[in-house]
């Protein structure tokens, strides 16, 4: 018995889960331009501030997207770190030998922390609203104007379609595969790195003869409902812009707007 | 009316693996007329899942012609006319739903063939209620049963509107539950949509439902009939690797013992009242 | 000899929104020498009870033992215990992976750390029992065979670790009546030529009474009947509809008959039985 979710979608019927999926991801962009533009104690305070609006009106736990933070978390000390120990600048606050950590160099270290922080959050808050499949569609029709330049947009989509719908499928497989293999006496785990990848060919060729199979059964099932690509194709849900989209993209210009004016002033 | 499906010396020949011409259709002639509901029957590698696929044109003869709904399957015009009027269901459950939402996957085949986003809804709406899964619309397929994914592959064929459905061994990997639900299912289409069926399966007790069965061994039809008259020959069936139902047996024992019961008895309440009646 | 669950059960994912509860307090022993069928509907919780019999699975309470050797255990007595059972899953011929038959036959058999011409006899040995013929298969890619053939050449791979309890789940599933047949005799005659005890997790009511001499029925996690197939199909017809389950057709027959008013014994658990009383009461010989 495996249940993966896919992705870490977090359902739920939000403002922001409601939202066009490509509005969130233009938006999602938008607010990384923003990110990158703030160089000031405001603007990242302003910053913080969006990024603590936006989980609130998504009714995302908190702590869940400070969650995605983890996985880079060792980079993020690393940064600072750095940044904060071998910084140039005039004014040292402590030194030990040719370590010496300056205010210039501290400041600019917790910038890059935040940064980083900042657009895991940004970005995570993009996965937890939107399901896989949306944001297939959505990435699919953002896409689409690329066609021209030779861009294969439904293609792209519909590979990535097929492998969220086999992925859970294949893991079961690859569960009952190990287990029966197991019963046979298989070891996966002693004997140095050699030994152990020719351990796994037990299980690597059924599973891949496994997903050759069902690649072909598929392809003749996708056949017979009249798959032709994605020419003259239509979809069931299109995608519409409303008016909660336009008010994101005007959210979103604003706090690119607020960002550069702190950077630059009125220009 | 003309039949839905009709196949003149159909014959498939392929080369195997090891280069050995392998004939797997050896002139089949058949029809099948719209709103029968036709069981086909044979042992593995008797030849009835490659009949199937040339319903659908998915494979093409090597002599012979198939027409569905009139339209030769060698044309290649006729191509997709012909698989919008006859779905298909394959065997494995897994291996036939394209998307990772039911009422996506069901939408999948029109979707395919353009039809408008309104249209298409309803469509997928009335073939989900039709295999009564309209409440399981919005779920990941890799959670229903064996049973209900079969019935989305149905769905998605309704929706793509076809009017014959060739399903190639659907409850093979079901559970007893599933396998009923199944062939509830096409029943019920046979009759209150009066869709067309061609039922492949090695299951007796499915093909009885049928209004006519066909018995397939080596590529050729052994023979074909009425339920009742395909399961009283007991003993031709056994030789091709099938059974019959034990009333059949029965029947066919007593007679052998010198009973007078009456030929075409399959079902225990049959043999019962012939037994009960002398 | 016995393989043993005592107050075993099995919880899938605790500790989280999916957790699911597949067994429930089970207790039951099996001999070495039994005939075993397992019947419950999808979900039932009956491919986690074998999982639990053979150690692939370990009891979130309770225990599963072989000889008294517990089979949770990580020593190498527990190995040991678990390599005397085999497990047969169902679509086995989905795990073979070798280049020829002989290599897939014989993996289990080397895992054991079998010398070559132990491996050797053993593999010509379980191909035999799956009517396999060595000279004929042995050097042959297993992909290169016939569904049934596969069927059979991964059962070989699991015959061929000699096991004293052999689990088969399904082991017809997906076969036409012929096939069935035959994959049935193989079984039958390893169970009677070895002495070992058979396993086996069917959907079919007619295997279960043609082969088993003991039947366990499962229902939401728990044992609901154990004992001989005969007398619970002739007994607990109504409780084993409730809960999915059915009876071979020949009950239904008998009742059928004898609804007609044809006079027969009420304990016939057998077609032939009947077949030879109808002629009996009809005067035929």
């Amino acid at each position: 018995m495996l249940d993966i979710t896919l992705g870490q979608y977090y359902p739920g019927n939000s403002f922001i889960h409601r939202l066009d999926p490509r509005t969130k991801i233009l938006t999602t962009l938008l607010l990384i331009v923003a990110v990158f533009l703030a160089n000031t104690a405001i603007g990242y305070g302003a910053l913080c501030a969006m990024v603590l609006f936006i989980i609130a009106v998504s009714g995302l736990p908190f702590m869940l997207v400070l969650k995605s933070v983890k996985p880079l978390l060792f980079i993020i000390v690393l940064t600072l770190a750095l940044h904060a120990l071998m910084g140039q600048g005039e004014h040292v606050l402590w030194q030990w030998k040719f370590i010496k950590v300056t205010e210039e160099g501290l400041r600019l270290g917790v910038q890059m922390a935040m940064r980083l922080i900042l657009l895991l959050m940004i970005s995570s808050i993009l996965t937890f609203t939107t399901s896989p499949i949306v944001l297939t569609d959505g990435i699919e029709a953002l896409l689409r104007p690329f066609r021209v330049i030779g861009v294969p947009a439904h293609e792209l989509a519909m590979m990535m379609t097929i492998a969220l719908r086999f992925i859970p499928t294949l893991m079961e497989e690859t569960d009952r595969i190990i287990k029966a293999q197991t019963a046979r006496g298989a070891d996966f785990d002693s004997g140095n790195l050699l030994v152990k990848a020719k351990n796994m060919l037990p299980i690597l060729v059924p599973l891949f003869i496994s997903a050759f199979r069902r690649a072909d059964d598929l392809a003749i099932a996708m056949e017979a409902r009249c798959y032709r690509g994605g020419e003259g194709r239509t979809r069931m849900h299109q995608l519409a812009y409303r008016a909660g989209d336009v008010m994101a993209f005007v959210f979103a210009f604003v706090m690119i707007g607020l960002l550069a004016f702190l950077r630059w002033g009125l220009l | 009316m003309d039949p839905v499906i009709e196949t003149k010396g159909l014959t498939h020949v392929y080369i195997d693996a090891d280069n050995n011409q392998v004939t797997a259709l050896g002139g089949i002639e058949m029809q099948i007329e719209p709103g029968e509901f036709v069981a086909i029957i044979g042992a593995n590698g008797s030849g009835k899942s490659t009949l199937a696929r040339h319903f659908n044109a998915l494979l093409l003869p090597t002599e012979g012609n198939v027409r569905v709904h009139g339209l030769d399957t060698l044309e290649e015009d006729n191509l997709w006319k012909i698989r919008q009027n006859t779905g298909m269901v394959f065997q494995n459950p897994d291996n036939q739903i394209v998307a990772a939402v039911v009422e996506e996957d069901v939408a999948f085949g029109p979707e395919n063939i353009g039809v408008p986003a309104e249209e298409l809804k309803q469509r997928v709406e009335d073939a989900l209620r039709a295999v009564d899964m309209l409440e399981y619309r919005e779920h990941a397929p890799h959670l229903l049963s064996g049973g209900q994914k079969q019935r989305v592959a149905i769905a998605g064929t309704l929706a793509l509107g076809s009017d014959c459905i060739v399903l190639d061994e659907p409850t093979a990997m079901l559970d007893p539950k599933g396998r009923k639900e199944i062939l509830n299912t096409m029943r019920k289409l046979n009759k209150e949509q009066h869709i067309t069926v061609v039922y492949i399966t090695h299951f007796m007790t499915e093909a009885m439902q049928a209004d006519r069965v066909i018995v397939m061994s080596e590529g050729k039809i052994a023979f074909q009939g009425t339920p009742k008259e395909v399961f009283s020959r007991v003993d031709e069936l056994e030789t091709l690797g099938l059974e019959a139902p034990l009333a059949a047996k029965f029947a066919f024992e007593l007679r052998k013992s010198g009973a007078k019961i009456p030929d075409g008895i399959i079902t225990n309440e049959e043999l019962a009242d012939a037994l009960s009646s002398r | 000899m016995s393989m043993k669950l005592e107050h075993v059960s099995y919880t899938y994912m605790p500790g989280t929104p999916y957790e699911k509860e597949a067994l429930k307090d089970i207790s039951l022993e099996i001999n070495k020498g039994e005939f075993v069928a397992v019947i419950g509907h999808t979900g039932s919780g009956k491919s986690t009870l074998v999982q639990n019999l053979n150690g692939l699975l370990h009891p979130t309470k309770g225990t599963a033992s072989l000889d008294g050797v517990d089979l949770a255990g990580k020593t190498k007595e527990a190995k040991q215990a678990r390599g005397r059972i085999g497990m047969v899953f169902q679509y086995p011929e989905h795990q073979l992976f070798a280049e020829t038959v002989y290599e897939d036959v014989a993996f289990g058999p080397k895992n054991l750390g079998l010398g070559q011409e132990e491996v050797d006899a053993r593999v010509k040995d379980a191909m035999k029992f799956v009517g396999l013929d060595f000279e004929t298969y042995a050097q042959r890619s297993p992909f290169s065979l016939s569904g049934g053939q596969m069927r059979r050449a991964a059962i070989a791979g699991v015959v061929a670790m000699n096991p004293d309890y052999l689990i088969l789940d399904e082991p017809s599933a997906g076969l036409d009546p012929g096939s069935r047949n035959a994959v049935f005799a193989e079984i039958m005659a390893l169970y009677k030529k070895r002495g070992i005890a058979i396993i086996m997790v069917t959907h079919s009511m007619e295997e279960a009474a043609k082969y088993a001499k003991r039947m366990l029925v499962i229902n939401k996690g728990q044992i609901v009947f154990d004992g001989k197939p005969g007398e619970i199909f002739l007994k607990e017809k109504k409780r084993l509809l409730e809960v999915g389950m059915d009876v071979p057709e020949v009950y239904k027959l008998a009742e059928a008959l004898r609804a007609k008013g044809l006079r027969l014994p009420n304990d016939i658990t057998d077609a032939k039985l009947l077949l030879a009383e109808v002629k009996r009461r009809k005067g035929l010989k």
